[in-house]
């Protein structure tokens, strides 16, 4: 399970803890809007996650590319061991491009 | 030209043929009428001669993507992939991996040993193959963190090392995901203990591996899947068996334990 906080602001930051699976799309994408509302950037810290597959990859990168065509740009903070590694496999850095990962 | 409204709009189709026979079976999906047994025969009957993997691409006529034919030997006996994709290609801005590239992917996996394609005998004898150790009922995605906890206990008892336990889950949980996606939303999941390893049997009564999917265009609100899964499974584990068809879908998972 997927769980959600967010820090307000001009670049609120969804904070995501837990699991992300097939099973997290609907939580992520309400955090996301929300977050996004209004803002100018959104940052996701993936710093808690403790475990993604692919079906959560796809979610992000899917966000990732909604948020860039809206013109409010996602970046992706404080990748866990779990998270960094399927990344690299799935060359998500290929497909959401560079800017998504200042760090 | 590429046919998107096409209901196969790619296709892997498995047939085998045993040394000596006339003709060849199919073990996954149909037998393609327009293919002629003769020359399947006779391609089957060199690649076995010469143990060699071997591929031809396939032109349809107005189509600007050629299908591939690949030849595999296993001893006694040469599986024949034939994967079609009707011209389909990604669309642009796509993330998804194309057709073409997954199912060559899975056509690599059998060339090398990594997969193999069960027929329906073969598949009831390795069913029953060691001990089961535990049962898992999939019903929806809520089921996924549980089979991934569950399995997580089994991998920790019999001693595999973090990262092979790591890849292990991962891997359960895009086969689990693929069930509840493509094979009809649920089925079960059986750990069998064997000798010298751990066998995750995944299985539902879905259609069959269907790539239907793939012809949604990329806007399609909520779409999960990148294409990876079978990739994922492939690349992490030590072997991997499947058996498809109308009946359902049966992945054998394992992981070696010594």
């Amino acid at each position: 399970m997927l769980r959600t906080s967010i820090a307000q602001g001009p670049a609120p930051t969804v904070y995501l803890a837990g699991e992300m699976d097939l099973d997290c799309a609907d939580t992520l994408r309400d955090a996301v809007t929300e977050a996004a509302r209004g803002a100018q950037m959104v940052a996701l810290d993936f710093s808690n996650v403790e475990f993604i597959d692919s079906s959560g990859t796809g979610i992000f990168v899917r966000l990732a590319l909604d948020l860039k065509s809206q013109g409010t740009p996602l970046v992706a903070r404080n990748l866990s061991p779990a998270v960094r590694g399927v990344f690299d496999m799935l060359r998500v850095r290929e497909l959401v491009g560079d800017e998504v990962f200042p760090d | 030209m590429a046919d998107e409204t096409s209901e196969t709009p790619a296709s892997l189709q498995v047939y085998r043929y045993r040394a000596g026979a006339d003709g060849v079976e199919a073990v996954i999906g149909t037998l393609e009428p327009e293919l002629p047994q003769e020359d399947l025969v006779a391609h089957a009957d060199e690649a076995l001669r010469r143990e060699t993997f071997m591929c031809y691409a396939v032109s349809q006529p107005d189509d600007f993507v050629a299908d591939e034919l690949c030849f595999v030997p296993q001893g006694d006996r040469c599986d024949i992939l034939s994967i079609r994709t009707n011209g389909w290609q990604r669309h642009h801005g796509d993330h998804r991996r194309s057709l073409v590239e997954i199912l060559n992917n899975l056509a690599a996996a059998v060339a090398c040993g990594k997969l193999r394609i069960l027929d329906r005998d073969e598949l009831v004898a390795e069913r029953r193959r060691g001990r089961v150790v535990g049962r898992f009922g999939i019903a929806d995605t809520a089921d996924l963190q549980r089979a991934r906890e569950s399995v997580d206990v089994v991998l920790q008892q019999a001693g595999i090392d973090d990262i092979n336990r790591q890849r292990t889950i991962l891997c359960i949980s895009e086969a689990v995901t693929n069930m509840l996606l493509h094979g009809g939303g649920h089925g079960d999941m059986v750990v069998r203990r064997l000798p010298d390893r751990l066998r995750f049997v995944v299985a539902d009564e879905g259609p069959g591996l269907s790539f239907l999917n793939w012809i949604e265009p990329p806007s399609t609100g909520g779409q999960a899947s990148m294409g990876y899964g079978y990739k994922i499974i492939l690349d992490y584990l030590d072997a991997v068996a499947l058996n498809t068809g109308p009946q359902g879908t049966t992945l054998l998972l394992d992981r070696m334990t010594n």
